[in-house]
């Protein structure tokens, strides 16, 4: 395989747009080619994330329909469905087409627009990633996904509501830095305990929102990176799967699929979880940080609640985690977000973050989770 | 062609009168539920279907407060994780057991929910 690298990165605002889903990833497509200083013309292909867009704004083929309104049409195009994980599957495949090199410039990215129907329609929509004859017959939800979860963790190890909502207290804190996030404020334990419940024991703000938005990266060969201004490189890909139904799954308090594509990673970096200077995390929920940062082997199985609380994963701590607000604050457009967490890393890497940059970060990982943790992926990146 | 052992919906006609069934691989033992087509322990394809007792208790809990659109009118609602008797897990919704007395180790046995001529699986009162 040959090296590869991210050459330019582009994300819209995140929060409620009056626009399709085509147009926010082609905004953020424009951005990324202008970013990388590439003419559209070299792009070879796209590898696009969109989930709900059947369900929300009646369109199938949303692969060529968003090369079209970015204005470029005639290149390959393929729409990746891995529930929230989508873009970053995308993005793996890619990787491999420019690693084998079939293609030295390819476009990446997704987006979702979910914010035009009433929550309890999102609700049904996202629910569709769970089991139509198993699950979505019992009412089952995602935040009911991750409270099956939460429940298990609490059980097994004694984790507390208090220590989730650390999370949501620190990602908002890190979301407040970053103008594109949905929510720009910093909330207080007291709210989060004291928000309602949406599936016991996960309250409101243990929850991330409904988001629209839309990301892109554009990757490219070795040969073409080295002319580029500021390359990130991509040190591995990977994804790894899991049974599909919760019931199946042996423990509910950890995330095999994580730990599998984790281990698949640092394996083709040939780097370990000690080497890692910042992660975007898929925080779809607190307690799905606090299961990702031991599935990524940062702390030991059960550790991660305590961590949270105590500040290792906030920025200046031992692992900074989702600088960029995460899902939390940040915001989660589904089809989009695997992108998006590239974009943050790459941002980073580059020392382009800001007031919430990581100081002196040469690796960083990002991991996205799809589904009923049935499809996860973890990437990793470095400069230089 | 090897007919499959149990489909879908001969196992929600046994459900429907109040029969949970697995299956158990012929060539190592495996217990699995739902059924599947290959056993995921040793690859092979040589179910029987097996009766279960549908006791079990609850591994974990949630009551859905948020619903979709198609739940709403029953929110707040419990979906549980059981652990079967038998040792293996499934999804169930809660009913006839009050909300304030879920705990994880209570015990719980099976009962159809039908609703507009679809089954799913829940779990009442041991």
């Amino acid at each position: 395989m040959r090296r590869v690298a991210v050459i330019g990165v582009g994300v819209t605002k995140f929060g409620k747009h009056e626009r399709t889903s085509s147009e926010l990833f082609a905004e953020a497509a424009a951005d990324a080619l202008a970013d990388a200083e590439i003419s559209a013309d070299r792009v070879q292909a796209l590898y696009y994330g969109n989930v709900v867009g059947s369900e929300t704004e009646h369109q199938l083929h949303t692969g060529p329909q968003a090369a079209s309104i970015l204005g470029i049409p005639a290149i390959p195009t393929t729409r990746f469905e891995a529930a929230c994980a989508s873009s970053h599957a995308a993005f793996r495949h890619a990787v491999m087409e420019v690693g084998a090199g079939v293609s030295d410039v390819v476009l990446v990215g997704g987006a979702e627009r979910v914010l035009n129907v009433p929550t309890p329609d999102s609700t049904e929509y996202f629910a569709y990633a769970s089991d139509a004859v198993w699950e979505q017959t019992l009412g089952l939800t995602f935040p009911g996904v991750f409270a099956l979860i939460a429940r298990a963790h609490m059980q097994k190890y004694g984790t507390t509501e208090e220590q989730m909502a650390a999370v949501a207290v620190k990602n908002h804190k890190h979301g407040a830095l970053n103008p594109k996030a949905q929510f720009q404020k910093e909330i207080t334990l007291e709210q989060v305990l004291k928000s309602a419940y949406v599936a016991d024991p996960l309250k409101l703000y243990d929850c991330c929102p409904f988001t629209d938005g839309g990301a892109a990266v554009v990757l490219a060969s070795e040969e073409v990176a080295r002319k580029s201004r500021r390359p990130v490189w991509v040190l591995a890909s990977a994804a790894a799967s899991d049974w599909m139904l919760l019931g199946d799954k042996r423990d509910l308090s950890r995330v095999p699929a994580t730990e599998r594509a984790a281990a698949l990673a640092y394996k083709q970096a040939g780097l370990a979880p000690t080497d890692v200077d910042v992660v975007e995390l898929h925080d779809c929920f607190t307690i799905a940080e606090i299961v990702a940062t031991e599935g990524l082997g940062f702390f030991e199985p059960g550790a991660g609640a305590r961590a949270a609380e105590k500040g290792m994963t906030s920025l200046g701590g031992r692992v900074p985690v989702n600088p960029s607000g995460g899902l939390k604050a940040k915001g989660h457009p589904i089809g989009a977000t695997g992108a998006a967490q590239i974009a943050e890393i790459v941002t980073q890497l580059r020392g382009d973050a800001g007031s919430r940059q990581v100081s002196g970060a040469r690796t960083g990982l990002t991991h996205t989770l799809g589904g009923n943790t049935a499809t996860v992926l973890v990437s990793l990146f470095g400069r230089g | 062609m090897a007919e499959p052992v149990i489909t879908l919906r001969h196992f929600f006609e046994r459900a429907r009168a109040g029969q949970l069934t697995g299956v158990r691989c012929r060539k190592c033992g495996e217990l699995a539920i739902p059924p599947k087509e290959l056993c995921p322990a040793c690859y092979e394809r040589a179910w029987e279907p097996v009766p279960l007792g549908g006791e079990g208790t609850i591994a974990s809990y949630t009551v859905i407060r948020v619903a979709p659109r198609a739940f709403m009118a029953d929110a707040p609602y419990a979906v549980a994780a059981v652990k079967l008797t038998e040792g293996v897990s499934i999804l169930g919704r809660i009913v006839d057991i009050p909300l304030e007395r879920l705990a994880v180790g209570l015990p719980v046995r099976f009962r159809p929910i039908v609703r507009n001529s679809q089954t799913a699986i829940g779990f009442g009162p041991a």
